[in-house]
């Protein structure tokens, strides 16, 4: 058995359009590393969750930027790690939404991270050297 | 993304198939306004076909949903493929929605 991980990794601009990509690429990934639909499902939505908020919320001027997304894959887990140069920003000290609301009073929006949170088993965010690193795990 | 209206009784059926996401939330948000607001306050999503939502999604079900609240109407979900139940549940979105397993059942619940 070869017990290197598996390394994948794709390059987004900030456009909203590029998640389509993301979705392609996922869809992919899944097929290569033989991952169940639901997994795939569940993967490709924590990255739009993430990347949405870094597209539409993380860059305070108008220019291009690259973001850059890294998947791999050992034997029990699957690695995320999605890196921009926006703004600073640690998604994991967001609060959660409160779940107990009834619909007249839930918020609309703000789910996003929280699902993250949910499907993930962890996540962590590290700023080094002016970039946004979040790192995200699941077991498999 | 594909969104379908007709008429079955009493209700408006909404079918909608692919994905709804980021890119095309807007796309759908439009769509199924311009049912409610065409004044139709007996509302049924038909899932069966919806084969991705993010929160995006979710956001637009929850409009949906106070404003029919707002306007003594009903609105229902029907057939949601295992996957997007899993959202549901984990959003807490299954228990502020009646959802119910076919067309059928959702028709012929009061």
């Amino acid at each position: 058995m070869d017990n290197t991980p598996d390394d994948k990794i794709l390059l987004v601009n900030n456009k909203i359009d590029e998640l389509t990509r993301v979705a392609r690429f996922l869809e992919e990934l899944g097929e290569k590393w033989n991952l169940p639909d639901p997994l795939v499902f569940n993967l490709n939505l924590v990255m739009e969750e993430a990347l949405a908020n870094t597209i539409l919320y993380g860059f305070s001027d108008d220019r291009n930027h690259t973001i850059e997304i890294q998947c791999s894959k050992s034997k029990s887990l699957i690695s995320i790690t999605i890196k921009d140069d926006g703004i600073e920003y640690d998604p994991t000290q967001k609060k959660d939404p409160d779940m107990s609301l009834p619909a007249g009073e839930r918020p609309i929006g703000g789910l996003g991270i929280f699902l993250i949170k949910k499907i993930m088993d962890s996540v962590h965010y590290k700023r080094i050297d002016n970039i946004n690193n979040l790192i995200l795990t699941k077991n498999i | 993304m594909n969104v379908n209206v007709v008429k079955s009784g009493d209700y408006s059926i909404i079918s909608v198939e692919g994905r709804v996401d980021t890119t095309n939330a807007g796309e759908f948000e439009k769509a199924v306004m311009e049912v409610v607001n065409s004044g139709i306050n007996m509302i049924i999503f038909n899932c069966s076909g919806l084969n991705y939502i993010s929160s995006s999604g979710l956001r637009v079900f929850l409009i949906v949903q106070k404003r029919m609240m707002a306007n003594k109407g009903q609105l229902k979900l029907c057939s949601l493929q295992p996957g997007i139940t899993e959202i549901f549940d984990i959003s807490g979105f299954s228990s502020i929605f009646s959802i119910f397993p076919d067309q059928d059942s959702a028709e012929k619940a009061g």
